[in-house]
């Protein structure tokens, strides 16, 4: 198929495509030889890239110290919940807004415009008033609740528009054939923009799983913690942080994320596939 | 529904607040109709960080639209080591944000930095650069800080819209004797393109509305030459308790974005032919 | 709406409080150690404190310095309180100006009362009298050095019976900036100075040579920048530009942040640096480091402006008496000393302060210890609106003046008419 002539392009191409990750990955890189460097090692100047000694200290301080482990299955639950949660609000919603005529969609837009360009820290406040009163406080629940909302207006334009790449008929052949509306929704549609299900489901849960304020504001409780309150411990003032710990949470904190990333590599991007956020 | 108010109230709550004299801990607020707009438009300070924020918001969105369009093909165009390629360069979304900043601040150190050594190692530099304290490098820096840290969501959007152009077409094209470039013109750019409008629009959105990531860099120095309009109206809202006057200037931001959007948006539409 | 909500919530605390009378009260404490072993001696103190009271039992939340502030406020703002806390004494004073705090003078034992040096109960002292919290720990300035280079150089480190006056150590911070190898760079400096957040360090060490900046007049405040107030902003410009001897890579750094060069030799002195920073010698430093703590350097007076790390009880804690118990064991003589040797800064209670550890050699505790004396509050401290001067005003000129950008008198200028309009917003 690739003609003698492209492999100069292709050569180049590919050179391009490795200057890509390393400029994206790099720092990642940066991090897993820090989390291996002993404090002393890690302040001094100059030093190479590679820890000299490796030591896996930093790691055993970061489990032991601070739980990272046990903050970690938390925020894995509390993203999950959210993921699936926001999931199961947006499908209908965004079945709804693609088959309904026209006049619903500009306030729809509307609210996804303002509630992602109003400022976030000024929503804090009122949501937390909200949240306190029902009790939802020191919850996991009220955390997936706020990660929720937050992350919707923009799941439920992107599944709108797969909604809208599948033909009306499709339905339609259903209703004739006795399917019910539940039917229609749970047996036809969700398995033909399943794809797009998985793109915004991890959309949601690298929001909930990355989230800081939310956390550290609404949850009190030590055993209740997530993992990025849990190694925001390690930053200290003026620039300074017990670096060998944060980095060693942080490449635990990270790696999950990335084998996640890997396993539904093909689900993520054929599930992005005929551009979920068209028109 | 109940999630729609959990959505919806907080946000018309922040909306009337700009409409009062609300400090933190006042117990009795009154309205004050358009006084906080009124300051807002003689609020110099405002307008030289809102100036900042614009150049912000769209450096760094053209940069990730252009950067993460051409990395999208590449990633589409199964060079070797694709699959591993497709993973890695979504680290910067899986790092912890907690740990951005302060890995950059190092990165970007004036003498024992990895950028300054590198750039003198190699005959770049004979001086080492502060980057985040100078009054012309600051803004690049965190810009390419932006562009790293969101490059990965755009491009994992515009490599799904690519991948939906069925092959047919290009291969139709192909056959049609079109060169690459006039392929690229006539079949990959206008596919792609409700794909574009919608990640650039919520980009511009997201950037204009970040600013953590740089107030660890920089804390909107050397001297506001870094300081977002959204740093601004935080340091309004929870330094020195203004929250009214915060609040106000959410809504006049969320104004002016949504303006520019919408004629964006319109423009890039009905350009479209109705498509 | 707010109102309504109160009422509500007092309503939930005394129905539960009547409820569960038998159940141990919970308290919760949100505190700001952050190094390994401040975490430890917290948690020692906490749990001492719970085996010895099983009807008050105080929960441990460590939050960090970057994002105490935001989530103290969502706290007072949602009514959802920690009932004890840990920050500073500049932010107390604002927070009790907006009623979010208990006053506790009434609450606290005169043994604590009289303890605690009179000089940092100012830092924590309301408008009418109030107390807005207990300061337990002071934070000095204080110089760092390179013994090898300054011996190398045939400097003799001044005493504490003798110190060196800033034009002394001008003197020495250029004998030791030099180019030791020859290819025409400077490659050693005699000071570095992280000036990224210059603001609280030019105010605190103004005081030394008689620079207040805040000035009342007829009541109101001003800001006035005449000569005393320039000294060392003159002194500064002249260090880093006009006979340098201050490397310039620390003006966009934090002084930690200079560390790695101090290691290697790159600087042989380190004014102004925070008295904990010399924890991050001790336990990054490279083990054989030979460095030393100058007295702090005289200008008119030895004397530098500081704030003090506080312990505060909300106004909505439901468990003010029980939190203002904890508080007193937590800060008692024994435990205060553990607490600031811990942070690596000096305890408050002049008991805890006498003690053995604060006087010995190592790690230069006993001539970091000398800089306590000198500690006052500073004007500024009782400033309303300083945060917003601080970040809208002063810290952007100083950072145009210490970029040489701008000169002193522009600077002087400046902070005059453009601090005193955000003063009387």
């Amino acid at each position: 198929m690739v003609g003698e002539r492209k492999v100069v392009p292709r050569l180049f191409m590919t050179v391009l495509l490795y200057a890509f990750v390393f400029f994206l990955a790099f720092p990642f890189l940066w991090l897993i030889f820090t989390s291996l460097k002993s404090s002393s090692e890690i302040m001094m100047r100059g030093g190479s890239l590679l820890p000299q000694q490796v030591t896996f200290e930093n790691y055993l301080t970061a489990v032991r110290e601070e739980r990272i482990v046990g903050s970690a299955l938390n925020t894995l639950k509390v993203s999950v919940a959210s993921a699936l949660l926001t999931l199961l609000i947006a499908t209908p919603a965004a079945y709804v807004l693609a088959r309904r005529p026209k006049g619903i969609n500009q306030p729809v837009i509307g609210w996804i415009l303002v509630s992602q360009a109003f400022p976030l820290i000024l929503i804090i406040i009122p949501l937390f008033l909200i949240l306190n009163r029902l009790s939802l406080g020191n919850t996991h629940l009220g955390l997936v609740l706020v990660y929720v909302v937050w992350s919707l207006p923009f799941v439920i334009w992107m599944l709108r528009g797969y909604v809208q790449n599948i033909p009306v008929e499709i339905e339609l052949a259903a209703a004739i054939d006795g399917a019910n509306h539940l039917r229609i929704i749970t047996q036809i549609l969700i398995p033909l923009i399943l794809p797009g299900l998985v793109a915004t489901g991890l959309y949601a849960f690298i929001n909930a799983w990355n989230e800081f304020f939310f956390a550290l504001v609404l949850l009190k409780s030590p055993e209740l913690q997530t993992i990025q309150i849990n190694l925001a411990r390690f930053r200290g003032i003026e620039g300074l942080a017990r670096w060998g710990p944060l980095a060693a949470g942080s490449v635990i904190a990270t790696i999950p994320t990335l084998i996640l990333f890997g396993f539904i590599q093909r689900g993520l991007v054929s599930g992005l596939l005929s551009g979920g956020v068209k028109q | 529904m109940p999630i729609l108010i959990f959505s919806v109230a907080p946000l018309l709550q922040g909306i009337y607040l700009g409409f009062t004299d609300y400090e933190l801990g006042n117990s009795v607020t009154t309205f004050v109709w358009f006084d906080n707009f009124r300051f807002l438009l003689t609020d110099y300070l405002f307008w030289q960080s809102f100036r900042i924020g614009a150049i912000w918001t769209v450096l760094v969105t053209v940069g990730e639209v252009v950067l993460g369009f051409i990395l999208a093909s590449l990633l589409n165009a199964r060079l070797p080591g694709q699959t591993l390629a497709r993973v890695l360069v979504l680290a910067p979304w899986a790092i912890p944000p907690v740990i951005k900043g302060l890995m950059w601040r190092l990165i970007y150190h004036p003498e024992a930095g990895l950028l300054n050594t590198t750039l003198q190692q190699l005959g770049v530099l004979s001086q080492p650069v502060n980057w985040l304290n100078s009054f012309v490098w600051a803004l690049p820096a965190v810009i390419l800080v932006g562009i790293w840290s969101s490059l990965p969501t755009t491009t994992i959007v515009l490599l799904a819209g690519l991948q939906s152009i069925p092959q047919e077409l290009r291969e139709a094209a192909a056959i049609d004797g079109a060169a690459s470039r006039a392929q690229f013109r006539n079949v990959t750019l206008p596919l792609m393109k409700p794909v574009l409008i919608s990640i650039s629009a919520l980009q511009f959105m997201w950037n204009f509305n970040s600013f953590g990531l740089v107030f660890v860099l920089t804390e909107g120095g050397p001297s506001g030459s870094t300081r977002l309009p959204m740093l601004f109206a935080y340091e309004e809202a929870f330094q020195f308790g203004n929250l009214a006057y915060a609040s106000a200037l959410g809504t006049a931001m969320t104004l002016v974005v949504g303006i520019v959007l919408v004629l964006y948006l319109r423009s890039q539409y009905s350009s479209d032919g109705g498509a | 709406m707010r109102a309504t909500f109160r009422t509500v919530l007092a309503g939930l605390i005394i129905s539960s409080a009547s409820a569960f009378a038998q159940e141990p009260t919970q308290l919760r404490f949100v505190s700001l150690a952050w190094q390994e072993q401040a975490i430890a001696s917290v948690k020692v103190i906490v749990a001492a404190w719970n085996e010895a009271n099983p009807d008050i039992q105080v929960e441990y939340q460590q939050v960090d310095w970057g994002s105490i502030n935001d989530y103290l406020i969502t706290s007072f703002e949602t009514q959802a309180v920690p009932d004890v806390f840990h920050y500073e004494s500049t932010q107390i004073k604002d927070f009790g100006a907006r009623g979010y705090l208990t006053d506790l003078a009434p609450l606290i034992s005169g043994d604590l009362a009289n303890d605690v040096v009179e000089g940092a109960w100012a830092t924590v002292e309301g408008e009418n009298g109030e107390l807005w919290g207990v300061p337990f720990l002071w934070e000095s300035r204080i110089v760092l050095y390179n013994r090898d280079l300054l011996e190398e150089e045939g400097i003799e480190p001044p005493t504490v019976d003798d110190p060196w006056t800033w034009e002394e150590y001008r003197d020495a911070s250029l004998q030791l900036t030099k180019d030791t190898d020859g290819d025409g760079k400077i490659d050693q400096w005699g000071s570095a100075v992280g000036l990224s957040s210059p603001v609280n360090f030019v105010l605190n060490l103004s005081i030394g040579f008689g620079g207040q900046y805040f000035y009342e007049e007829d009541g109101r405040w001003v800001v006035r920048v005449g000569d005393a107030e320039k000294a060392f902003l003159h002194l500064m410009t002249d260090m880093l530009y006009e006979n340098p001897s201050i490397a310039q890579d620390g003006v966009g750094l934090s002084g930690p942040e200079l560390f790695p060069g101090f290691f290697e030799g790159r600087y042989a002195m380190l004014p102004g640096i925070g008295v904990w920073a010399r924890q991050q010698i001790v336990e990054s430093g490279p083990q054989d480091f030979n460095w030393g703590v100058l007295p702090p350097l005289k200008a008119e007076t030895q004397n530098q402006g500081s704030s003090t790390q506080t312990l505060s009880i909300p106004a909505a804690s439901p468990n003010q008496e029980a939190a203002a118990q904890f508080v007193e064991f937590f800060l008692n003589s024994q435990n205060m000393a553990t607490l600031a040797q811990g942070d690596w800064l000096f305890p408050t209670r002049t008991t805890s302060f006498e003690r053995p550890e604060f006087q010995t050699q190592e790690a230069g505790w006993n001539v970091a210890t000398e800089s306590a004396k000198y500690l006052t509050m500073a004007n500024w401290q009782r400033v309303p609106n300083f945060e917003e001067f601080s970040s809208r005003v002063a810290q952007p000129i100083f950072q145009e003046l210490f970029a040489n950008r701008i000169t002193v008198d522009e600077a002087a200028e400046r902070l005059e008419r453009e601090g005193t309009r955000v003063l009387g917003r």
